[in-house]
């Protein structure tokens, strides 16, 4: 989602506007933020989670905190990374709680079956980024599906801008052994049926 | 960050990702292209991260979002607000019940009998406070967190307190009302921190305080 930096200070003015109006305990102000934001928390949530449930309400969960804590927002960050640093740690704990009630990924065996369905490159992004550690995907999740800078990413995460870069290279540099390991296992199961 | 005019290998490719998400300051962007322009391992790895880029977008347009349902939420702040608007009420009242003196008289001779019926009828403590802390001296390492409610908090409100929270509770309440709640997930010390203000910002929530267990984290 490539962002237009005039864009954003507008929307950036519209969001405080709207922040401040939800501090003063005005619901239709909350409304508006909720609208605008559903879609990308969702799509932000939905890509952590694997339960929809579970998305929707960790998405209530982390609009009740921007409601209850609209007064603390100081301002030290835009609205949309404040937004995000909720859902982040939110998600990272729903994270933490539903692997506890799954069992253990099984990588090698998760990455067969999808394997199986296509080899198609672009569906195997979301099976490799499974592969990566928590903190290495969300650099990469932020980055390129929802569209933050890497200043961003560090007030989100909350770590230094030095991390957020260290990560994505760690990342990268696992998702090129990744993807070809991925499409290429696809390609031979392909053969084989033929 | 204040871009330099050149920038090293390292420096530029550290931000190529985020050049390729257009999120770069004029600046950043100017000084990263002109590396690149010069760099062949810089362009194949642009190169690499557009296609990565293209991958991602396409993947994520294939979601499907629901459409924005603010049942529950509403719901939820209306609870909030409803609590929070229990308070001031009860002392509109009393600022109502204060303005005759007849009123005064009235209130003065019911807060007396009330005292009065308290003080004979309050079952003694058999124990102190320190009976909790004792107990929970048999409880497993984590974190805990000692809480008294307030005796408006309805069992309902109870439930949906501890669940919104995803806390359990695992001792009390104690002749002097206290729970002890354990924490349904690994905590670090900030979210033990953030959870303790949650609790002590609830009208609700007379008294909130954290006990460690042996080593968390
Ligand atoms: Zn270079």
């Amino acid at each position: 989602m490539p962002n237009s930096i005039a864009g954003k200070g507008a929307t950036e003015a519209d969001e405080l506007a709207l922040l401040a109006r939800v501090r003063r305990g005005d619901r239709e102000a909350f409304c508006e933020l909720y609208q605008r934001y559903q879609p990308r928390l969702y799509g932000y949530l939905r890509r952590q989670l694997s339960d929809p449930g579970t998305v929707e309400e960790v998405l209530d969960d982390v609009m009740l905190v921007v409601w209850k804590d609209a007064r603390k927002f100081r301002g030290d960050a835009a609205v949309s990374s404040w937004i995000f640093g909720i859902a982040y740690r939110k998600a990272m704990t729903a994270m933490r709680t539903e692997r506890r009630y799954q069992a253990p990924l099984d990588r090698s065996a998760n990455a067969d079956a999808v394997a199986a369905v296509s080899s198609q490159h672009d569906e195997w992004i979301p099976v490799a980024l499974m592969h990566l550690s928590p903190d290495h995907r969300q650099v990469v999740e932020l980055t390129y599906f929802s569209g933050f800078s890497y200043q961003e990413i560090a007030e989100i995460v909350g770590c230094p801008v030095n991390t957020v870069k260290t990560r994505m290279f760690h990342a990268r540099r696992r998702l090129r052994v990744l993807l070809p390991a991925l499409a290429g296992q696809a390609k031979e199961q392909d053969r084989e049926r033929a | 960050m204040n871009a330099p005019e050149t920038v090293s290998h390292e420096q530029a490719a550290g931000l190529l990702p985020w050049l390729v998400n257009d999120s770069l300051v004029d600046k950043e962007k100017e000084t990263v292209l002109e590396h690149a322009q010069s760099c062949v391992i810089c362009r194949r790895d642009l190169d690499d991260l557009e296609q990565l880029r293209d991958s991602i977008m396409s993947a994520s347009s294939l979601k499907l979002i629901p459409a924005a349902d603010m049942r529950n939420v509403n719901a939820r702040i209306d609870a909030l607000i409803d609590r929070q608007n229990r308070g001031p009420l009860l002392i509109a009242r009393l600022r109502e019940a204060f303005e005759s003196p007849w009123r005064i008289a009235f209130v003065a001779q019911s807060v007396l009998l009330v005292v009065l019926a308290g003080l004979l009828l309050w079952p003694r403590p058999r124990d102190a406070e320190y009976t909790t802390l004792t107990q929970s001296q048999y409880l497993p390492p984590g974190i805990y967190v000692r809480v008294v409610f307030s005796p408006e908090l309805t069992q309902f409100e109870l439930i949906e307190l501890l669940g919104s929270l995803e806390l359990t509770i695992v001792d009390g309440p104690s002749n002097r009302g206290v729970y002890t709640l354990g924490v349904a997930k690994r905590m670090s010390v900030e979210d033990r921190d953030k959870l303790i203000m949650d609790l002590q910002e609830d009208p609700k929530v007379l008294f909130a305080q954290p006990v460690n267990r042996g080593a968390t984290q």
